[in-house]
């Protein structure tokens, strides 16, 4: 996290808020372990600078995150993500809640067994390499 | 806040603008779209005093336009502001001895970010190495709000990811800016608000994260909308 | 103070043409003089005493030679610089303000956006102005002491007679126009010359205000300060029969139109600038 590559990479849509991508980027690192509860997250300037958007938007995004308590500020101190573990598994279930419904849509227009189609999701999600 | 108020300006008996009229505030970064020849420069050019307008008003945080009014904005113009014959480090001390808001040290860092040298004539600069030194000249003033006009146009990819950087930066932090260009291009995720001139009026005037969460619509989807009808 | 400034920022950036001025001058005078000095020198030692008469130089010269009989034969070499100097110092009333406009670095957005009062702006190039050509006068008187002493050195003591400055000033065509005798000329010169800047200050102003159509007024302006200017002596004049006036009253009558057109290009030019400038 200190090295600030991996923020970089960020490919935002025109079509979002843009500090809501910012919101659900964080929900995914919560979400795959790549940020951890009570870590440090980048200060609000070095976020905007490394992903370059505004200093305004990182604002708003910070806002959002803290009104969702997905991230703690004491007083000075830098921000954390949140440790609470009830707000961290709802990250958790809301992107998988949220993939899992662009994947059911996706299919429905497939007719498919349901059977059929988890032993197919079943067979792929083992086959499938662990990274990412 | 800088407010334009139905303003008015002909030119050579052609209405250059026909009451425009829109805001930007301190701390957002407001941009000012249009086609070539809308009137963008000359909003810019109004609102520092530096051309007459016919009509209409102009208050930066409640005040007429006056000669204080140049220690609270700063303008970056399209085009060289320091007669050629300067070397840089005059053009350094001629702002410092003139500008009570001058801030040095910001400068020197700014010289280093962009990578100039201070024995270089102003008249020897590439027009990529002019538009950051024009941008310095602007952004080492301690102003609250900064104008450019067209900061991005006609110089190369390198130049135009410094200064795009410097809108990710803290030396915008807390001000207004506002900027003219023609072509949103990469500063798409980068502004705050957009103002869509068009037949010398205000088309549309939004928050680009507002339009965007409510018609799901890009700063690109809208100029399509209003330049392309 | 932003004034004072702006005076040293103006005359920095014309410092080199004036210097080059003010070598050509005294390249031209100091060689003039020494050449004349030197060729009727020559001629004294060569040639017979009767052949004086046929000489090419104008003025035959007097059996002793005088610094002011030298400043009469160097007419030319003073004139010459003289009016390369008024023809630079005249166009420099145009490029004070227009170089800061054309060209690919525009300085006049950086001067109107300073933070102090655009008057400052106008008085500031008037007075850079003016210094320069006082600075160009100054000079010349500087310059004779030290080309009375060239004289000195070249001419051997036996063969010249001392003169009078006021003398010397007088002979010279040149610095008569340049340094009248009478301090009220010095004024009357100086003084118009002045108010004819200021006109064509205010006629350039109203130009670059109302570009196009801003050349009519500029020039309609000039014509009205001209006849404003011209018709005490027109109308009123000595030379007018029947007239009203007193010549004192005229002379009064001139000097008020005078003041009142060098009043009106102040005000004007300062508020153009403050209002309706563009760039």
């Amino acid at each position: 996290m200190n090295t600030g590559d991996e923020w970089k990479e960020v490919p935002f849509n025109s079509r979002d808020p843009v500090y809501l991508q910012v919101v659900r980027h964080f929900k995914e690192r919560i979400a795959t372990g790549r940020l951890s509860a009570g870590q440090v997250v980048p200060s609000r300037r070095e976020l905007g600078a490394l992903m370059k958007i505004n200093p305004n938007t990182v604002q708003k995004a910070y806002k959002e995150m803290e009104e969702q308590r997905l991230i703690m500020t004491e007083g000075n101190s830098p921000s954390k993500v949140t440790s609470d573990a009830e707000v961290l598994s709802r990250i958790r279930a809301e992107l998988l809640g949220e993939a899992v419904q662009a994947f059911v849509a996706s299919v429905r227009k497939i007719d498919v067994p349901i059977d059929e189609l988890l032993q197919l999701v079943k067979r792929k999600y083992e086959e499938a390499p662990e990274h990412d | 806040m800088i407010e334009v108020t139905d303003i008015r300006k002909r030119y050579r008996r052609r209405d250059v603008l026909s009451g425009v009229t829109f805001a930007a505030d301190k701390g957002q970064i407001t941009c000012l779209i249009g086609l070539n020849g809308a009137g963008k420069s000359t909003i810019l050019k109004a609102i520092m005093g530096l051309t007459p307008i016919a009509g209409g008003s102009i208050r930066i945080d409640g005040q007429a336009p006056g000669p204080k009014l140049y220690e609270k904005v700063a303008f970056v113009p399209d085009r060289l502001t320091m007669p050629s014959g300067m070397k840089l480090i005059e053009a350094h001390r001629f702002m410092a001895d003139f500008y009570a808001g001058w801030n040095g040290e910001r400068a020197g860092e700014l010289m280093r970010f962009f990578g100039l040298s201070y024995s270089d004539r102003i008249g020897s600069l590439s027009k990529g190495t002019a538009a950051k030194f024009n941008l310095l000249l602007g952004l080492s003033q301690d102003s609250d709000y900064i104008l450019m006009d067209e900061p991005f146009a006609g110089i190369d990819l390198f130049s135009r990811e410094a200064i795009t950087e410097v809108f990710t930066s803290e030396l915008i932090e807390g001000r207004g800016v506002l900027f003219t260009t023609h072509e949103i291009g990469e500063m798409e995720h980068l502004i705050d608000r957009a103002v869509l001139l068009q037949g010398g009026k205000v088309e549309r005037a939004f928050d680009c994260d507002e339009m965007r969460g409510a018609e799901g619509k890009s700063v690109i989807d809208v100029m399509r909308e209003v330049y392309r009808a | 103070m932003s004034y004072l400034k702006l005076v040293h920022m103006e005359v920095h950036r014309f410092r080199w043409v004036i210097a080059a001025l003010m070598g050509i001058t005294a390249i031209f005078q100091f060689g003039g003089l020494i050449a004349t000095l030197a060729s009727e020198l020559s001629r004294r030692e060569y040639r017979l005493p009767q052949d004086i008469g046929n000489s090419s130089i104008p003025a035959p010269a007097p059996d002793l030679l005088t610094f002011e009989w030298a400043m009469f034969n160097t007419q030319l070499w003073f004139i010459l610089p003289m009016l390369l100097s008024m023809a630079v110092l005249g166009l420099y009333v145009f490029i004070i303000w227009y170089r800061d406009w054309i060209g690919r670095s525009t300085f006049i957005y950086r001067l109107l956006m300073l933070p102090s009062a655009r008057r400052n702006l106008y008085f500031a190039k008037l007075t850079a102005f003016l210094l320069f050509v006082f600075g160009m006068v100054s000079f010349q008187l500087a310059l004779l002491p030290i080309e009375h002493l060239v004289f000195k050195l070249v001419v051997p003591a036996d063969l010249r007679a001392d003169s009078h400055i006021v003398d010397v000033i007088g002979i010279n065509q040149a610095l008569a126009e340049l340094i009248p005798r009478k301090f009220e000329q010095f004024l009357y010169s100086y003084g118009l010359g002045t108010i004819v800047v200021l006109a064509i200050f205010t006629a350039i102003l109203l130009e670059r205000s109302y570009r196009g159509i801003g050349i009519l007024y500029g020039l309609l302006y000039l014509g009205a300060c001209a006849l404003a200017v011209a018709f005490p002596i027109i109308f009123l004049g000595v030379e007018v029969p029947y007239t009203y006036f007193y010549p004192a009253e005229v002379y009064a009558i001139e000097l008020a139109m005078c003041a009142l057109v060098g009043g009106v290009s102040v005000w004007l030019g300062t508020r153009l600038l403050a209002r309706k400038i563009t760039v």
